[in-house]
């Protein structure tokens, strides 16, 4: 499945045969894909499909059970790999008792980042978080710990940014924010973008694919010219590899 | 080293605010003071004398074990476990990190444990502080890096509770083993047997390196 790459072009991330099992449950069956640099594909799908499995396996946090992986075409070196890859996942991945401030420093200290403490004030501006900086995120909305775990992501400008539903909790204008710098980022960063969320799917993506029980199908480019369509080729996507499952 | 050290900071930061591991550990250590100094026989204090050394360090390891459970705790919360596997460096600098937090915290208890001992049993450690304190960190290093190794493999199960002494205590026996007789001697004669002080500082060495290089793997889901 080519999503996104252009023939010949070196894709920014290819997975070839990808598999990820649990015992005898198979969360991702053999999966061949290719994301061209700096294009966003959207990875849709029911619960339980094996989208967050699919971005944990990118992000190097989980080992393949079969497949390869390569990144601009070279074999992913796993610390290298982490250096390039932002992931905002399901959990915001802070820590309750330390202040906005000191959970961006210290994500800026683990990506060796120049000026940790600048860096991290950047982002808190960036996030219009500055009056809450030094409060402990623990007493954070979800919203706001949301807008934190999205700053500490970028925390090293990667190349690659995985987004798990990243709109979860946010208010309409941090949201807008948030998809405006996706956007804006477009042709300079690959992005994998999880979301159930059509319309900001069919807004920001280049490419989709669906998964279905671990099963991926691409969906025509076509889809994403607005939301109506991109839900009509998710339904019948949908509707498709769940009787193949069944079959 | 950076990331050993944001690590090191992160962690001490966080017990200083709650310091729910620290507290835990020094009652828990002082209790073991108390029950000691009531089981020791009426008339017979020169006996249990004698058995101190051995009695600090059970006070030491099972303190250890009750914070060893808690330091994978904290990362287990909004899952900013992933975030430490995420980042760009050798996942064995993480380790030294959060190990180095936990020696950190059980020498601490261990001092003020071995006070509590001190007055209690009636000893004079003062003249041998300063080669206890050795072995005391020596023997922390020991406990404190295969039980970051295994408190790290443990929470992820169901029951981290029971896995984290049924792993660690069995495999702590030669740590033990040269802390407890080398802390013997020390009391009694003022002076360091050399044979078990080398047990004690190859275990040392051993456990680090095992752990150093088995980190990358048990982050792995």
């Amino acid at each position: 499945m080519n999503a996104a790459a252009e023939p010949g072009a070196t894709p920014a991330i290819e997975a070839r045969g990808l598999t990820r099992r649990f015992g005898p449950v198979v969360a991702l069956r053999p999966l061949d894909l290719a994301v061209a640099s700096g294009t966003t594909l959207a990875v849709l799908g029911p619960n339980g499909a094996g989208k967050s499995t699919l971005l944990r396996l990118l992000s190097g946090l989980a080992r393949p059970s079969g497949g390869t992986l390569h990144f601009d075409g070279v074999g992913a070196d796993r610390v290298g790999r982490r250096q390039r890859i932002g992931l905002i996942g399901h959990a915001t991945f802070l820590y309750p008792a330390l202040t906005a401030r000191e959970n961006l420093a210290l994500a800026a200290r683990l990506w060796k980042v120049a000026d940790p403490e600048e860096r991290a004030s950047q982002l808190l501006d960036e996030q219009d978080l500055q009056a809450a900086a030094d409060r402990p995120v623990g007493g954070f909305s979800r919203g706001m710990a949301q807008r934190v775990a999205i700053a500490r992501a970028l925390v090293h400008d990667p190349e690659i940014l995985l987004l798990d539903e990243p709109f979860t909790g946010l208010d309409p204008t941090a949201a807008d924010r948030l998809a405006g710098r996706l956007a804006a980022a477009r042709g300079r960063r690959t992005s994998l973008l999880v979301s159930h969320d059509l319309a900001r799917a069919a807004s920001l993506a280049d490419a989709a694919l669906v998964l279905v029980r671990g099963e991926a199908r691409a969906l025509p480019t076509g889809a994403l010219g607005s939301a109506e369509l991109l839900g009509e080729a998710y339904r019948e996507a949908v509707s498709a590899l769940g009787s193949e499952g069944r079959a | 080293m950076n990331v050993l050290l944001a690590v090191l900071r992160k962690d001490l930061l966080i017990e200083w605010r709650s310091r729910d591991r620290l507290v835990a550990m020094l009652v828990f250590a002082v209790l073991v003071v108390v029950v000691l100094y009531f089981a020791a026989p009426p008339g017979q204090e020169e006996t249990a004398r004698a058995h101190v050394p051995g009695l600090l360090w059970v006070a030491w390891v099972f303190a250890t074990v009750l914070g060893l459970g808690r330091s994978f705790a904290l990362e287990l919360e909004n899952d900013a476990l992933s975030a430490l596997a995420l980042a760009p460096a050798d996942r064995g600098w993480i380790f030294l990190g959060k190990a180095l937090a936990n020696v950190i915290l059980v020498t601490t208890v261990q001092a003020l444990s071995a006070v509590a001992f001190a007055l209690a049993f009636g000893l004079d450690l003062w003249p041998v502080a300063g080669r206890l304190a050795c072995l005391a960190v020596l023997g922390a290093i020991g406990l404190c890096s295969l039980g970051t190794l295994f408190s790290a493999m443990a929470i992820r199960t169901s029951n981290r509770e029971v896995m984290l002494p049924l792993l660690m205590l069995p495999l702590m026996v030669p740590v033990l083993l040269g802390a407890v007789r080398c802390t013997q001697q020390l009391v009694a004669t003022g002076e360091l047997p050399w044979s078990p002080l080398q047990l004690l500082l190859v275990t040392d060495g051993v456990f680090l390196i095992i752990s150093f290089l088995g980190f990358e793997y048990v982050l792995d889901e």
